[in-house]
């Protein structure tokens, strides 16, 4: 229960802070209400007094700071009257600290923490341009993780660490620990790829995938793909002639005759799910590296549409023979393989034109063979695939580009945490200046010009305003990273994925304004120009300034 | 004489001070007579108070308490208000006449 007296000193309390901050020439005004509330009868028509006389008293310190003008204390000595610096206002430096506090307590949050990392992602490439030059990069985070998950021996950690470690020896050594310690991760060697491994290395990982998984397509289309890569560099075989390769051949009809494409992507998220748990990793981009590419395998496309062109072509011609079932045959391995690529329901575009062709030949076959059924069955695949298409642009437009919610929610996340940047360096700037030309850090001693204290008020309300808004616009893509650490809920990862691609990029970048386009390179590249340039001119009037008051020091002495 | 805008609030103030023009007045006795707030009485008196129309004075009332913060019309005050009341009442007569004609019209 409340004490009757207490609205009554809540009351007193009120009007005294309300005094405090408010101008000097409103001071009389502010005791005279205080004194009456001694005469005010009834606790809480008090507390309705003196809220009615903070407001007023409140009302006068904000004019006060915004027209420092109108409430100018009266000057009480000729040295105060000819002062540049006005003293400390009281409300100015309360709304300064509360904002400062305000900004402060943010970080308290942990989600708050998260976003600022997360709008810090932007300067990365600003601040490490040697990776663009092509020396090996560093991960201090997966670094730690796999020295850890070596100590421990944790498969897999290492597996975690193989598919997202940016040097590629190690991520194959990893990789190669991981399937050592548990040869039930040989899928690992699916997710890595074969990219800049040695021929010999792509022989050993595809024999292995083989004999781990033998009715899956991908070692073949491995084996097929480091054929190509020889057959095509290789100067007596110019590209587009891999199709008349025997070894191609081969490798190509097995995959086509293989019962199933495994990416392994459930078992991958799964494993990540399992790893970010176990070792409290909070990296939002951790989890959502290979969103992207989760369901798309790794494997070369256009070899698939190569070889399923060389089918129709065979189809062709044995149906001009008359073998209408080894015509058939042909078709039926394109469609099917075709389906075995498709993601969510929908085909890849790589091999569209082809899957509709073996439809459309399937359904006449079937028709001279007066199969009714199937040939209209056939048919009406072949028009699902039109359909489809658009749904299918839809699909992958959303993978590669993000949705307009994650673009501009990344646009605001760097925004704002520039913004608590400029913000943060203008108040330290600010109180830097005043302490050095007060020579005090005594609050009644500070003597702030009126620029001063302007830009600290503006750079205080600033940072509140810009932490509030990077709170607000990283909070959901916090709770897509929450649920799928608690959950394993993966349903949102395409998105945070797109939120955290779009975040890495610089402000300012990807900016397009007729055939002028910023992009990221060009962008880290104006912001350091700037930078020199800004140096440049700081140097210039430093040196200009020293010439120019060395005159008057002689003169002086 | 620069004067504030006296919107219906300042006028109800103003009526109050009209009544003993010479007593001196509290702020909370102020507020009951005329109803207002503190957040709305005490910007009118401080208006008032700039524009040279109210004279403030701390007075001690009894021992251990604080001294309370009252008010008068300046002679100013006083002349601005008597004229406003009378150029209202001026400003209502002729608002009475302009109506009267249509009748005294009817009767001629």
């Amino acid at each position: 229960m409340i004490p009757a007296a207490f609205p009554r000193s809540v009351a007193i309390a009120l009007l005294r802070f309300a005094i405090w901050i408010a101008p000097h020439d409103t001071h009389d005004w502010g005791h005279a209400m205080l004194n009456e509330l001694n005469h005010v009868e009834g606790n809480w028509s008090a507390l309705l007094w003196s809220l009615g006389g903070a407001g007023v008293l409140a009302k006068h310190a904000m004019l006060a700071l915004i027209l420092p003008g109108t409430h100018r204390r009266a000057v009480s000595s000729a040295g105060e009257l000819f002062a540049k610096e006005i003293p400390m206002r009281k409300p100015a430096f309360a709304v300064i600290v509360s904002c400062v506090v305000a900004s402060l307590l943010f970080f308290l949050v942990p989600v708050f923490r998260q976003a600022f990392q997360v709008s810090l992602a932007q300067w990365h490439d600003v601040f490490h341009v040697e990776h663009r030059v092509g020396s090996p990069e560093q991960d201090p985070e997966l670094d730690a993780l796999a020295k850890k998950a070596e100590q421990n021996q944790d498969a897999e950690a290492l597996a975690f660490v193989a598919v997202r470690y940016p040097n590629q020896i190690q991520r194959a050594r990893f990789a190669d620990e991981a399937v050592h310690l548990d040869p039930n991760l040989t899928w690992l060697y699916v997710v890595a790829g074969t990219a800049y491994l040695s021929p010999s290395e792509i022989d050993r990982r595809v024999s292995l995938l083989k004999q781990w998984d033998p009715g899956n397509a991908l070692p073949h289309l491995f084996a097929a793909q480091k054929i190509g890569a020889t057959v095509t560099y290789n100067k007596e075989s110019p590209q587009g002639k891999i199709e008349q390769s025997p070894a191609w051949k081969k490798e190509m009809d097995a995959a086509f005759q293989s019962p199933k494409l495994a990416s392994y992507v459930d078992r991958q998220k799964q494993l990540d799910h399992r790893v970010l748990t176990h070792y409290r990793l909070d990296d939002p981009f951790q989890a959502a590296s290979g969103e992207n590419w989760y369901a798309f395998p790794n494997y070369d496309s256009w070899y698939c549409s190569l070889y399923a062109q060389s089918l129709l072509e065979s189809g062709k011609s044995l149906e001009a023979r008359g073998d209408r079932k080894a015509a058939f045959e042909k078709y039926f391995l394109v469609a099917r393989f075709g389906q075995m690529m498709s993601i969510d329901g929908e085909y890849i575009f790589f091999m569209r034109k082809e899957m509709k062709e073996a439809y459309s030949r399937l359904g006449a076959l079937s028709e001279t063979e007066g199969n009714g059924e199937a040939a209209s069955f056939y048919t009406s695949l072949a028009g699902q695939l039109d359909k489809s298409e658009e749904n299918e642009r839809k699909l992958m437009r959303s993978r590669f580009e993000g949705s307009d919610v994650s673009l501009w929610n990344a646009f605001l996340v760097r925004l704002s945490g520039l913004g608590i940047l400029i913000c943060a360096t203008l108040l330290s700037l600010c109180a830097l200046g005043v302490v050095i030309r007060s020579r005090s850090v005594r609050l009644a001693s500070l003597h702030p010009s009126r620029l001063t204290l302007a830009l600290g008020f503006g750079a205080a309300i600033g940072s509140l305003l810009s932490s509030a808004v990077l709170f607000v616009s990283y909070r959901p893509y916090s709770e897509l990273f929450q649920r799928f650490l608690s959950k394993g809920d993966d349903a949102g990862l395409s998105e945070l994925s797109n939120f955290l691609r779009d975040v890495q990029h610089p402000l300012g970048s990807r900016f397009s304004l007729g055939t002028w386009y910023v992009s990221s390179s060009m962008m880290v590249f104006y912001f350091w120009f700037a930078v020199t340039i800004l140096c440049a001119l700081a140097l210039l009037i430093a040196v200009f300034r020293h010439f120019q008051t060395r005159p008057r020091a002689h003169a002086a002495a | 004489m620069k004067t504030p805008r006296l919107s219906p609030q300042t006028l109800r103030v103003l009526e109050r001070f009209v009544e003993r023009p010479t007593a001196w007045r509290y702020g909370y006795e102020l507020s009951r007579e005329t109803g207002l707030k503190s957040g709305t009485l005490y910007p009118i008196l401080m208006r008032l108070a700039k524009y040279s129309l109210l004279e403030t004075k701390w007075v001690t009332t009894e021992d251990g308490v604080p001294p309370r913060h009252t008010y008068r019309l300046t002679p100013n005050g006083v002349e601005l208000v008597r004229s406003t009341f009378a150029n209202s009442r001026a400003s209502a007569r002729s608002a009475l006449k302009v109506r009267r004609p249509a009748f005294s019209g009817g009767r001629a």
